[in-house]
């Protein structure tokens, strides 16, 4: 029973995952693209913690879903409908190659998976109920990747000045013209 | 116990691959954004996968650290198009083509 | 020693040369002439201390060749930076340097005050120093290097005065002629590498003394040397180029063209004997040309009037007895009249030069006469090297050219026969050219243009007489370091001959004759009997030239015949018109019809080509961002198969 359930829900989630992300792709409207998004971001989480790793999921709602959607969404309707562009367009050959491209991508995904790596993928450890806790993430992150925890946060920095140099130029010329 | 890596990996290649015509194929550059996102959590689910199969956490480490760098990465593309939106530069692609040889 | 000595032969003037180059004008023109001349002085002695150690040895051990390092290596083939010492080369080494420092002694006078001095003594050390690579050279390689050096030095020093256009028509003519004779040589030697692998003396000489070479290819590569030594000798055919380098400085025309540079084609012959030997039909074609040259240039030397025209004229024609001597194989015959020729010719040379100095550039012998008065000293050596050139007992003359031409006697048969009888006519005619010469220069009433030179220096009573008081003095015949080498080889030219005489003592053939046996030997007898039929044809040549002086007769009266002597028998105006006229001709169609139009246009097509191909090119560079985001994608999805395929 326990196992038929956990079947139905990750084919649900995945289902979602596609779906939205299909949508995202699809629609005309950057509004509605970008609720897919969020559709997205909460179906992976789900898969996140069917996989055992419960911190990250919940970080991806929080940080991904929580703040960076809502930045986007901020984006969003301040342009409003400036933001309303043609689905596609262009030269006709670059539909016909990005269709390519994407399909090749997934062939290739998927031969790699069924044909190449065999059956090197199917033995899962054996892993322990603090899995996927905050205290082993962080445990590692002040150990064995802490150059990787230092260097994203001095990213995470440089972002934030960016944005606020862009923003403050922009106002600057804004004001000037 | 539930479907193995081996579907978690094939949501992700599809994610990815979804994502990459996205980013092909549109001509806003926010609906580009959002396909870049799309391709970067599929990576995402990769690392976890990966990390569900070998027992070490460092898969998810990564994960979240990829999650940091998203998040920056978008901040400073939003900020992008907002400046581009104010000096009335139009949002295509297309039609933004100053690095033409 | 033997060997020390040979090296420091070779490369002191070569080291001389250096030094005067590369100090450029921080050293005054004098200190050039005397690094110069110590350095060719300082060759000799290297050359003397080889040549005494060498004496010293056993006969059979007085062959040496030493290696410097190996320079060329092509698979299995092989070439040393060898210098080869034996008895030939030392006789050469001792020649080049010992005639050589004393002209270049001599050029300090002549060439004082001239432009570009320092410039002339350095070509005059390459000069010496290509020579003796040549004479010294362990195998043909380096040989063929000196060979051709000598012909760079040669267009160097003929093109001095390079204002001059005449002088400058010179030099390319000599280069051309004997780039004629290098290129055959080359070819003589391709041949050979090709038949034995080798450019080594001894490889090459046993292949062909023991018969292991075909006859066509000995053939070949004889002819091959033979048109070397030809054009190298101005031997005719090739031999239009040496009056021309008489626009040369005097010095020059004494060392190069008379004493030692010409000779080096008989140098040739001699070192490579066997491979003549094995080619006999070539070895007597080479004893032909040098009789008829030996003619041909004995009858133009008639009627020239530029002094040091006839003088090379007459280098011509001795030279010619050199090779009739190689051709029969009196190898030691032919190097003894080449020593004594480098003595009696430089002699004559250089005095022609104190009196052109003295006159200023004169050099028309129908402006000069009764110079006797005024340069007593010149006169007199002037008569020396006369007489030795004619062949008068005792001089040097006498003793070389008497051997050459008893040795054709010797020979015998059709050839041999022939061969004596041009011989005794070349020596008249020699009487009567260079007695010609000598009487309308010195005797007679002076000439205007001498008075003119010669009154200013008049008002001394003991003037000329003293002129070696006067050393240094302008007044006197000319300057010290002019009129000592003169006499030195004055007395060289008078006593010179004398180390090889027929029926009493003979050591420089024996010398020689280690390195190179003579294919006939006169018999004492022989020796004699020609000797006296020489000596009266060249007297009675001298005597008609006198009367023929005295009467105000030229020698030659038919105008028909004047003018053809006088045009050198057309051989200019005939290669002119079989050759050069041609090649200008090809050259200028080439230039129209090919350079033009393929050539040059060629090259702006590529320019127009690449450009359009860059425009196409440019157009990938759309500027659109999503086309570069394809390609990007495309290329991962190449990437993911390749790996996907291999591993």
């Amino acid at each position: 029973m326990g196992n038929f359930l956990v079947w139905v829900i990750w084919i649900l989630a995945a289902l979602a995952c596609l779906g939205t992300g299909l949508a995202v792709v699809s629609f005309s409207n950057p509004f509605f693209s970008a609720l897919a998004l969020i559709g997205n971001l909460a179906s992976l989480a789900v898969l996140y913690l069917l996989a055992s790793a419960e911190f990250v999921a919940a970080a991806q709602i929080l940080v991904y879903a929580g703040a960076v959607m809502v930045m986007f969404l901020f984006v969003i309707a301040y342009l409003g409908g400036r933001a309303d562009t043609p689905w596609a367009g262009g030269p006709g050959w670059m539909q016909l190659g990005a269709l390519v491209a994407g399909a090749a991508l997934l062939v290739e995904v998927l031969v790699a998976l069924l044909l190449k790596a065999g059956g090197r993928l199917s033995d899962e450890a054996a892993v322990p109920t603090s899995f996927g806790s905050p205290a082993e993430i962080g445990k590692l992150f002040l150990t064995d990747h802490l150059l990787a925890f230092e260097i994203t946060s001095i990213v995470l920095l440089v972002a934030a000045v960016g944005g606020v140099v862009l923003g403050t130029k922009a106002s600057a010329e804004d004001d000037g013209s | 116990m539930g479907p193995g890596v081996p579907w978690y990996l094939a949501v992700s290649g599809t994610l990815f691959a979804i994502g990459a015509t996205g980013v092909l194929l549109r001509r806003s550059p926010l609906i580009v954004l959002l396909s870049l996102e799309i391709m970067l959590n599929s990576g995402n689910l990769a690392l976890v996968s990966f990390s569900r199969l070998f027992g070490t956490v460092d898969g998810q480490v990564f994960a979240i650290a990829v999650m940091a760098v998203a998040a920056a990465e978008v901040c400073v593309g939003l900020g992008l198009i907002v400046a581009m939106a104010r000096r009335n530069l139009p949002l295509d692609v297309d039609l933004l083509r100053e690095l033409r040889g | 020693m033997m060997v020390a000595g040979a090296w420091l032969c070779l490369l002191a003037p070569l080291a001389g040369a250096l030094a005067i180059t590369l100090a450029g004008t921080r050293i005054s023109r004098r200190t050039a002439g005397w690094v110069s001349t110590l350095s060719v002085f300082a060759g000799f002695a290297g050359a003397l201390a080889s040549f005494l150690a060498t004496a010293g040895r056993d006969a059979a051990d007085r062959e040496e060749l030493s290696t410097a390092w190996t320079w060329l290596a092509a698979g299995d083939f092989r070439i040393g930076l060898q210098i080869l010492v034996d008895p030939l080369a030392l006789t050469m080494m001792l020649i080049v340097t010992g005639v050589g420092g004393l002209i270049v002694w001599y050029s300090m006078g002549y060439m004082a005050g001239e432009d570009e001095e320092r410039r002339y003594f350095a070509y005059m050390a390459l000069f010496v120093f290509s020579m003796l690579m040549l004479v010294q050279g362990g195998n043909l390689l380096l040989l063929l290097v000196g060979w051709g050096l000598v012909g760079l030095a040669s267009y160097l020093l003929i093109g001095f005065y390079h204002d001059r256009p005449e002088a400058v028509a010179a030099a390319k003519k000599a280069f051309l002629m004997n780039a004629i004779g290098d290129a055959t040589m080359a070819l003589g030697f391709f041949l050979l590498i090709a038949k034995t692998g080798s450019l080594d003396f001894t490889t090459a000489f046993d292949a062909a003394s023991r018969g292991e070479l075909s006859s066509s290819t000995t053939n070949l590569v004889a002819l091959g040397l033979l048109g070397g030594a030809v054009a190298k000798s101005a031997q005719l055919p090739l031999h239009t180029w040496l009056p021309d380098a008489m626009e040369g400085p005097t010095p020059v025309s004494a060392l190069i063209h008379a004493a030692t540079m010409v000779t080096a084609g008989v140098y040739l012959i001699v070192r490579t004997h066997p491979l003549f030997e094995a080619a006999p039909d070539v070895q007597h074609l080479a004893a032909v040309i040098g009789a008829v040259t030996l003619l041909v240039a004995g009858v133009i030397a008639l009627v020239q009037n530029d002094i040091k025209r006839v003088i090379a004229y007459s280098t011509m024609s001795q030279i010619g007895y050199m090779f009739l001597g190689a051709g029969i194989g009196a190898y030691s015959a032919a190097m003894f009249h080449l020593l004594t020729h480098a003595f009696f010719k430089a002699l004559l040379f250089l005095a022609a030069g104190v009196v052109i100095h003295h006159l200023a550039g004169e050099q028309d012998i129908r402006q000069m006469g009764g110079l006797k008065r005024f340069m007593p000293t010149t006169s007199a050596v002037f008569l020396i090297g006369s007489l030795a050139l004619v062949g008068i007992p005792p001089l040097s003359g006498f003793w070389s050219k008497d051997a050459i031409i008893a040795s054709a006697l010797a020979d015998g048969g059709a050839l041999g026969w022939t061969l004596f009888v041009v011989a005794l006519l070349g020596a008249f005619l020699t009487g009567l050219y260079t007695f010609r010469l000598y009487y309308l220069v010195f005797h007679g009433e002076p000439s205007q243009c001498v008075l003119d030179h010669a009154g200013g220096h008049g008002d001394h009573a003991h003037g000329p007489e003293s002129a070696a008081a006067h050393a240094g003095h302008s007044h006197a015949e000319g300057p010290q370091s002019m009129l000592i080498p003169v006499g030195v080889l004055a007395v060289l030219a008078a006593v010179g001959g004398l180390i090889n005489i027929p029926g009493l003592w003979h050591p420089f053939s024996s010398w020689i004759g280690e390195v190179a046996e003579p294919l006939v030997e006169p018999s004492t007898g022989q020796d004699y009997l020609t000797s006296l039929i020489a000596v009266t044809l060249g007297v009675a040549g001298i005597l008609i030239a006198r009367s023929a002086f005295g009467a105000g007769r030229e020698l030659v009266a038919s105008p028909g015949v004047r003018a053809a002597l006088e045009h050198k028998l057309y051989f200019d105006e005939l290669y002119d018109a079989l050759f050069s006229r041609p090649a200008q001709a090809l050259a200028a169609r080439l230039r129209d019809d090919v350079e033009a139009p393929v050539v040059q246009r060629s090259l702006v097509q590529i320019g127009r080509g690449t450009r359009e191909a860059a425009g196409e090119v440019a157009r990938l560079q759309s500027g659109l961002l999503r086309t570069y985001a394809l390609a990007i994608a495309a290329s991962v999805v190449v990437l993911a198969v390749v790996f996907l395929v291999v591993r």
